[in-house]
């Protein structure tokens, strides 16, 4: 039981950093209404400038962190304006498609810039073990876990609180009513990018200087990971990228403990899989037939 | 205030509107009848800047509309409430009516919660179901979300595109008494409608769109209704 609970605890530490990728991928699949398979490898691309900086000039974890963020925002707003921006609404799928390019091109970029298979990423810190009765927590999870929960708050803060939080539900809601509303809805969406970026950015920091790895394999892992928590959870849904980001934290940290490492992925598929044959639209999502009707309204 | 003048738009080949010319007067209510597939909702997209024009000229208190990003034109205060109402459904009454006075919030945030309560006042049911999901609504009180929120915009000429579309006959009458309230308070109003007969009613003056050209200007009593009503329906080529 004590080990049940463990696992728990770290599955959901870990989780809060998967629910972070798949709010990303959540709200740019709200205001896009299409999937940007780029995310993960823009976060690999910021985090490699980020570890560049450290293996060349060893520089100090905050300028590896700026880096890392200003690398990812980079690298977001170069998809957004070449799959996005540029590709008109109606064409989802060119945009997924070049997305999915887009994707192998900053691998590409990546491996040119550190080409050995691994590199070491700064840690924040020295490590410390909390004993909390029979459970054990590792400081440098439960400072992932704390700055994912803070970052989750400051989504919604943004979303729920502020005009632009406004415009973008707006745009996600109904994208032809908010023409007619006056927004400027070509400037929402670049401003949109560039936010989801930014905490794709520290999310990926947050995860590689617990790891205190990096290799060019992050950007398919974070893809996975965000893409697996956002169906679980449902696509389009905040609080549901957040429930699908834990339920997977969970669910791999009680299969690498129970069954080991070679089942730990297996079984985080075959969640998915039981989930979207019993729930297609996962676990709190609407799915992704209302919103296709709501984006292609006659005019 | 509103000068059309040789509007052309066209959705690819097609020509939609084939050289539109009318006027809207400052203060009144002027109607827009029409058949289905007159035009009528394509001008309004028009003159909004949802649909770029091919050749002709709009203009606005003297400012031309033609080429302007529809953001600005909002800006300028000509706003349309557009067919379908198309309110935000997962958003409840006050966060629609918010982002309808998007282009003022960013700068006077508390003229526009001032705004708000003035909706409230002129649409009690409105108020009533502040907190509600505006995608609960029934059809009317849609309607009526989206004239608020489209107001929110603070518009000098108010455009509307089928406002009684799909609603029972009750609710039709408050509509129009709305777009009258509306006019006596000063505001412009060019309205589209599919119900001629009440549209004549408000009216002080309306066009005839005929496949993508005005056909007629007229006043409401000059002629006799159920000729101008007959031809709003079924276009003139059905003569008698």
């Amino acid at each position: 039981m004590v080990d049940f609970i463990q696992n728990c605890i770290d599955g959901v530490m870990f989780g809060s950093s998967y629910a972070l990728l798949a709010i990303g991928f959540t709200l740019i699949f709200g205001v896009m209404r299409r999937l940007n398979l780029s995310y993960g490898p823009s976060i690999m691309l910021g985090a490699f400038l980020g570890t560049y900086f450290y293996v060349q000039w060893d520089t100090g974890i905050l300028t590896v962190a700026a880096v890392t963020i200003a690398g990812t925002i980079l690298a977001g707003v170069y998809v957004e304006r070449l799959c996005f921006r540029a590709i008109r609404q109606k064409a989802t799928l060119a945009s997924m498609v070049s997305s999915f390019v887009i994707w192998m091109q900053l691998e590409e970029f990546s491996i040119i810039l550190l080409p050995e298979r691994t590199y070491p990423f700064p840690a924040l810190g020295s490590a410390y073990i909390f004993e909390i009765g029979p459970f054990f927590l590792r400081s440098e999870h439960l400072f992932m876990f704390l700055m994912a929960s803070f970052l989750v708050i400051v989504f919604h803060f943004m979303l729920y609180r502020t005009r632009f939080g406004l415009m973008v539900r707006a745009i996600s809601e109904n994208p032809e009513a908010a023409k007619f509303i006056g927004i400027h809805i070509n400037a929402v969406m670049f401003w949109a990018f560039v936010f989801v970026s930014a905490v794709g950015g520290v999310t990926g920091y947050l995860i590689l200087s617990t790891d205190q790895q990096i290799t060019p394999l992050f950007g398919l892992w974070a893809t996975f990971k965000g893409l697996v928590a956002m169906m679980l959870g449902g696509m389009g849904s905040l609080p549901g990228a957040i429930l699908g980001g834990l339920l997977l934290g969970v669910v791999e940290a009680q299969s690498l403990w129970y069954l080991g490492n070679d089942y730990k992925d297996l079984c985080a598929y075959f969640l998915l899989f039981l989930v979207l044959v019993l729930r297609p639209g996962g676990l709190l999502g609407k799915g992704l037939v209302e919103r296709e009707d709501l984006a292609f309204r006659r005019v | 205030m509103l000068k059309v003048e040789n509007l052309v738009t066209s959705y690819g080949m097609i020509e939609a509107l084939k050289g539109v010319t009318l006027e809207v007067p400052q203060g009144k209510i002027t109607a827009l009848l029409g058949p289905n597939g007159a035009g009528k909702t394509t001008l309004m997209f028009t003159i909004t800047g949802i649909l770029k024009a091919k050749s002709g000229s709009i203009r606005f208190k003297g400012l031309e509309l033609v080429g302007m990003p529809s953001a600005k034109i909002v800006q300028q205060g000509v706003v349309l409430v557009p067919e379908n109402r198309l309110v935000f459904p997962k958003m409840n009454v006050l966060d629609n009516l918010r982002a309808g006075a998007y282009v003022h919030i960013g700068r006077d945030k508390a003229g526009v919660e001032a705004d708000i309560k003035k909706m409230f006042e002129r649409f009690p049911n409105l108020k009533e179901r502040s907190k509600q999901l505006a995608g609960t609504f029934s059809g009317g009180e849609q309607q009526m979300l989206a004239i608020a929120r489209a107001l929110m915009a603070r518009p000098q000429i108010f455009l509307m595109d089928e406002p009684s579309l799909g609603l029972a006959p009750l609710i039709v009458e408050e509509i129009f008494k709305i777009v009258k309230e509306l006019n006596e308070d000063g505001i412009t109003i060019f309205l589209v409608e599919q119900n001629a007969h009440k549209a004549l009613k408000v009216a002080h003056q309306f066009y005839l769109l005929e496949q993508g050209q005005v056909t007629f200007k007229g006043i409401p009593g000059e002629m006799e209704e159920d000729e101008i009503i007959r031809r709003a329906y079924l276009g003139s080529s059905q003569g008698h």
